[in-house]
């Protein structure tokens, strides 16, 4: 039982880095419909880029510079994957768009290859000695931050979808694209700007990542990728709040596996914990009522 | 001449699998799951030749038929989402495929040594073509009567009322539903046949390559399943042939002089060709 709530408890501040990455599919899925296959390959990118290009003039940056360098080149990456895979591909062909972002995510990965010969590299983490004793159970100080800017920056992103106009205007553009184009909103820049932003989420995301399992590699894009997309499902396509629900429930869920199963059947049942879903509630936690598809 | 033949192994190989991807992109059914069916069609087809000793036809055949059977068992469910909920689905299937194979022992003493899979070491010493003294030039023959007769018959369909009936789910499913198309059997025959096409694909990549473990099936073989059609284009089986002629004989050897950048070029010629040509080589322009 001990095992089991240490487990779980670990998992679910683990998960929060995956419900950042849901949040990224879920928004560029709902204001245009379309799937970046780029993202998770990108958030890690961006996390190597902030890495790098901080280590060429700053060998001994404080990790939460690191972490700022992260999120901007996240921000950054995430602008060039909209004007390479989305910007100039007719909507219609949603194959091309699919097909040129798992181009972009080839080659982000390649140039991360490229660029440290595949090897790990080492990143900061912050607080990484702290533990919080609570009775028998400890919390990570590493992980509680991982946690806490997680949701800061999940409050954050629910902030502006809310409460500025850029928000109102993207939330316009995921409901009806032709009628916001027609109320005067650019839809280019909107798009543009999701992007951005989801790419800043990434970033960060990618930053925690490496701060939580203490090394940066090539091999962490396609677990990334795929748990991703498993909590985009199981939160319901399109739905904020099923993405954050669902990161930390599949966290949660994969760490009581690894504990109980080893790690190499833990993600099998991750999959069977999607299909469950699927079978019993395809939509999603969060499903739309009567929602598309 | 053995390099050339080599290649065009390959290249028959890959056709299978870009075909088994190209009649389910017909119906506007985006798959990841042909790695999966390649996966089980190599194993299946692997065992029986080395644990069982059969010959390899009647093991490609069973190959067929498994994958198909996996195919049509996955597509019941999975096709009840549609787009990119499908997408995320069949690529948890062909992970969860992989992840059971590498965790998949069975293992059989043969003489002296033991044959079969051993979860993450793979599956070695598939060695029907050295033992039974193929070479490559027939090898090579072999692969090409399956890819043909692959293309034969998707060409064959894309002519009658069944490739009719395939590409009218793929326009607009609720125009076909309502002249009467029952979209689930649509959809679930043209996954069936994909899948039988990669699991042969599958059977004879075992026996090309001699080992396979599960990392050969990862998802960026599913994403190559599906790349060869959609850079080929949907109105030609030729364009799939084509993409993969394009993929693995320009991209991977042509420019193998390149050393490490052409891994860098790789992802960037895909994403330019997207961009240049968003239907794909023999794709109409649309509108």
């Amino acid at each position: 039982m001990l095992d089991f709530i240490q487990a779980t408890s670990d998992g679910v501040l683990f998960g929060a880095t995956y419900a950042l990455i849901g949040i990224g599919f879920t928004l560029v899925f709902g204001v245009m419909h379309k799937l970046n296959l780029a993202y998770g390959a990108a958030s890690i990118g961006a996390a190597y880029a902030g890495l790098l290009i901080l280590g060429a003039f700053w060998a001994e940056a404080p990790a939460w510079i690191v972490f700022l360098g992260a999120f901007l080149a996240g921000g950054l990456i995430g602008w060039l994957v909209y004007v390479t895979c989305f910007h100039f591909i007719p909507s219609a062909s949603a194959l091309a768009t699919l097909m040129a972002t798992v181009g972009m995510l080839l080659l982000i990965d390649e140039i991360v290859v490229h660029a440290t010969d595949g090897l790990p590299l080492n990143y900061p983490a912050l607080f990484s000695d702290v533990m919080l004793h609570l009775g028998d159970y400890y919390l990570r100080g590493d992980l509680l931050l991982v946690f806490t800017l997680s949701v800061l920056c999940m409050v954050g992103l629910l902030a502006l979808l809310y409460r500025t106009r850029l928000g109102l205007a993207t939330r316009a553009v995921a409901q009806q694209p032709i009628a916001a184009q027609l109320c005067g909103i650019r839809v280019a820049r909107v798009n543009a700007m999701t992007f951005v932003i989801t790419g800043l989420l990434g970033g960060l995301a990618g930053a925690m990542i490496g701060a939580s399992v203490g090394a940066l590699s090539p091999l962490l894009t396609t677990p990334l990728t795929i748990k991703g997309l498993i909590v985009t499902v199981i939160g319901g396509l399109g739905s904020i709040p099923g993405a954050i629900v669902a990161g930390l429930l599949v966290g949660g869920f994969e760490s009581v596996f690894q504990q109980f199963r080893g790690v190499t059947e833990r993600d099998l049942y991750v999959m069977l914990l999607l299909f469950v879903f699927l079978f019993f509630r395809p939509g999603g936690i969060f499903a739309a009522k009567g929602g598309r598809d | 001449m053995d390099f050339y033949y080599g290649l065009a192994q390959i290249i028959g190989i890959h056709t299978l699998l870009g075909l088994s991807a190209y009649i389910v992109l017909l119906t506007g059914q985006v798959t990841m799951a042909q790695a999966a069916f390649f996966a089980i069609g190599a194993y299946a087809a692997g065992m029986l030749t080395v644990l069982a000793g059969w010959h390899l036809v009647p093991a490609l055949g069973v190959s067929a038929i498994l994958g198909s059977i996996t195919a049509a068992a996955v597509g019941f469910p999975a096709l009840r989402v549609k787009g990119l909920m499908l997408v995320v689905a069949t690529l948890a299937f062909g992970e969860g495929v992989r992840l059971f194979f590498f965790n998949f022992d069975y293992q059989v003493a043969k003489g002296e040594v033991k044959v079969g899979p051993l979860g993450g070491e793979g599956f070695r010493q598939i060695r029907f073509f050295p033992e039974n003294g193929w070479t490559t030039g027939e090898v090579m023959l072999f692969i090409w009567i399956f890819a043909i007769a692959a293309l034969a018959l998707l060409w064959w369909f894309d002519r009658s009322r069944y490739g009719a009936v395939l590409r009218a789910v793929g326009e607009d499913e609720l125009a076909a539903q309502s002249v009467g198309i029952n979209l689930t059997a649509v959809k679930v025959s043209a996954f069936s046949v994909g899948g039988a096409i990669a699991g042969i694909g599958g059977g004879l990549y075992a026996h090309y390559t001699t080992h396979i473990e599960h990392a050969n099936f990862n998802v960026l073989v599913a994403t190559f399943a599906i790349a060869y059609p959609i850079v080929g284009g949907l109105s030609s089986v030729f364009g799939t042939v084509l993409a993969v002629i394009f993929v693995q004989g320009f991209l991977i050897e042509g420019l193998r002089f390149l050393g490490d950048w052409r891994n860098l070029l790789f992802g960037a010629l895909i994403v330019l060709a997207m961009n240049v040509r968003p239907s794909g080589f023999f794709g109409k322009r649309r509108a």
